[in-house]
């Protein structure tokens, strides 16, 4: 005969229940401090499972939102963090030829690109009169079709054009924040600033898109890359290329076209290694991705060990509570109740507490997800399979950590138990 | 006889070790209980009443011996076996009520049915009729601690009789409660063993057990006397 086969598992549960919220009710502080070990770990996961969600979910919308199908070309890309001493084994791109503007007009030629996009940055003063953003300001050079994929749009004047890239003209877009910085008070549009000590005019006011990582705290320049690559003091070499497919042809054609042209460009003979990368939204979500698996790793770690924690709290609050109600288990047992009856009905009374303790966990995550969200601009999804995650997690802490007590219970001698004053 | 014996107690003894010492519990006891019989079984303390209780309501297992209870051998069952012949056949009143405390007088009653595996319609039923037999209807919601000592008693009795056992077990039912409510809750004992229930009365208070109609009285692990009650108090009222 089976220990629950007799009557329904359910009524029987269901007392358990009741028994366990009788037990939290007569002992409510020493229940809470159980529950709030459980919480605090269930807590932990709900709110890193939810911000790294968040910054997936972000992640994913702006690669797609700079045009699914656009990629970058350029010198070098290798997952990861890079330490470079200079020499050929750490640096590999020393042999690699930096990327063009001869071989971005190239590129833009090719029947499957619409339209590419040449970018580089450097390090410049930026100030207007006696006020400045710094000596280290980072500045970029773009090409006039920089607005469609970086996002955002011009607030007050304009983009600079094609004439303006073409004359390479001292003209500048900036962010609102370095406007803030630079002119607290009027317009900025048609007031000149000095970047690599020269004078720039400011044409437009952008702004930046409201999303992820757009850290809209920080002031952008940005200038034609002609007017660029002609005054910029900086480190060259750098170019990276965004290619935009056109409508009709796909990213795998795009790319085959551009890694044929720029091989019979630089006279690549077949079978030699390409001397340039290709990145795609893919590829850059890949290694994101490879990034965030690491979080979750260190994440699941850490709420183990708080569910641990709390497991061994639970421990400790059975093993009173069986202690205390050895009379209790003295007279089930003398009505009747099996061994396997009073276990059940212990390990049912762990896990509810577990699980209170998880639910508890839950709605302070959960705040803790919409603070981020509402404080910072990394957004912060709950997703689903995390609340079930913390809530199974928390259940079987309970269930493995109750056992120990809850066998106790169940192996008392009635005779001792009823005994017991 | 046999068949007529609901409980058959056959040579039981029951040893302890105690700090390396063997303390013999009980020593050979031979005993048949019949049907509707009202038992008191009686001995000053060391003598092995507690351990005869034990034993006869299947919370202890003899050393040696065999014990029927209403056909089933139970000396040699395992634990489990133990506690579902508990829930069937005995119905237990303990001196101290044994009550669970946070439970109404109603849940009290049904727990014996839960474990029996009664469905929780027909639990309920049965507890309120429990409950009314022993005159508690109006009170079934109350807690424990919310009841007299006397109605206390009464819903362990309800307790005790709501799976119909073959035999109510009291160990010192009035040992906790004043002389008026004494009386009362013997003639309870008394009306239910009218109505044709076995009771068996483990007391050493010499008036209680009159109210049997047999006494048994232990000496040093053994019986001594074994003997009918001429005219039991409160038998003429229950009976005539």
């Amino acid at each position: 005969m089976s220990a629950l086969g007799r009557g329904n598992l359910f009524s029987r549960a269901g007392e358990g229940i009741a028994l366990a919220f009788d037990a939290v009710r007569a002992n409510k502080s020493r229940a809470a401090l159980t529950i709030l070990g459980i919480a605090i770990g269930v807590m932990v996961v709900i709110a890193m499972a939810s911000m790294i969600s968040g910054i997936q979910g972000g992640v994913t919308e702006i690669v797609s939102r700079a045009g699914p199908k656009s990629f970058v070309v350029m010198r070098y890309f290798r997952d990861g963090i890079q330490i470079s001493d200079g020499t050929d084994e750490m640096s590999p791109w020393r042999r690699r030829p930096r990327l063009s503007r001869h071989e971005a007009n190239l590129l833009r030629d090719l029947p499957a690109v619409q339209d590419v996009n040449v970018r580089e940055g450097g390090i410049s003063r930026v100030s207007y009169r006696d006020r400045t953003l710094g000596d280290q300001t980072f500045v970029q050079g773009m090409d006039p079709v920089w607005l469609r994929v970086e996002g955002g749009e011009i607030i007050d004047g304009r983009n600079f054009t094609a004439v303006d890239a073409a004359a390479a003209a001292h003209v500048v877009v900036i962010n609102q924040s370095a406007a803030d910085a630079l002119f607290p008070v009027g317009d900025p549009v048609g007031k000149v600033i000095k970047i690599f000590n020269l004078p720039f005019t400011v044409v437009g006011l952008y702004q930046d898109p409201q999303e992820l990582f757009a850290d809209n705290d920080s002031p952008k320049i940005i200038v034609p890359h002609t007017t660029f690559s002609k005054v910029g003091n900086f480190d060259r070499g750098w170019i990276s290329i965004m290619v935009f497919p056109t409508e009709t042809a796909t990213q795998a054609e795009a790319m085959d076209q551009v890694t044929m042209a720029l091989r019979i460009d630089r006279g690549l003979r077949p079978g030699e290694e390409n001397t340039f990368d290709l990145v795609s939204g893919d590829r850059f979500l890949e290694s994101f991705n490879s990034m965030t698996q690491g979080f979750f790793l260190v994440m699941l770690v850490l709420s183990s060990v708080g569910l641990m924690v709390g497991g061994v709290g639970v421990v400790a609050i059975m093993m009173i509570s069986v202690t205390e109600r050895t009379r209790e288990i003295g007279v089930r047992k003398a009505l009747g109740a099996t061994r396997g009856e009073i276990l059940f009905q212990f390990l049912i009374e762990a896990a509810t507490l577990t699980l209170m303790g998880a639910v508890v966990g839950m709605i302070l995550g959960g705040l803790i997800a919409l603070a981020i969200k509402s404080f910072t601009p990394l957004p912060a999804i709950i997703p689903l399979w995390s609340i079930v995650a913390a809530l199974a997690a928390s259940a079987v802490t309970g269930v493995f950590f109750g056992l120990y007590p809850a066998n106790k219970a169940a192996r008392l001698d009635p005779v001792e138990a009823l005994r017991y004053e | 006889m046999t068949d007529q014996a609901i409980i058959r107690l056959a040579g039981i003894t029951r040893e302890y070790l105690m700090g390396g010492e063997r303390i013999r519990a009980l020593a050979g006891i031979d005993l048949e209980i019949g049907r509707n019989e009202y038992v008191a079984i009686m001995g000053p303390s060391g003598s092995g009443k507690s351990t005869m209780m034990n034993v006869l309501g299947c919370l202890d297992t003899p050393s040696s011996g065999q014990y029927w209870l209403n056909g089933h051998e139970v000396s040699r069952m395992a634990d489990d076996d133990l506690a579902r012949i508990r829930n069937r056949e005995i119905g237990f009143v303990f001196q101290t009520f044994n009550l669970l405390p946070r439970a109404s007088a109603l849940s009290n009653v049904e727990l014996p049915l839960v474990y029996a595996g009664t469905g929780a319609r027909e639990r309920r039923s049965r507890a309120e009729e429990a409950l009314a037999r022993v005159g508690l209807a109006e009170r079934m919601h109350h807690r424990p601690n919310e009841l007299s000592g006397g109605q206390r008693q009464r819903v362990a009795i309800a307790r005790a009789l709501v799976n119909r056992p073959s035999i109510l077990l009291a160990d010192e039912p009035t040992g906790n409660l004043d002389s008026a409510t004494s009386v009362e809750i013997m003639r309870v004992f008394g009306e239910l063993h009218a109505e044709g229930q076995t009771v068996v009365l483990v007391t050493h208070e010499p008036d209680i057990a009159e109210h049997a109609h047999r006494v048994v009285v232990l000496r040093d692990g053994r019986i001594d006397t074994d003997r009918r009650v001429e005219h039991p108090v409160g038998a003429a009222s229950a009976v005539a």
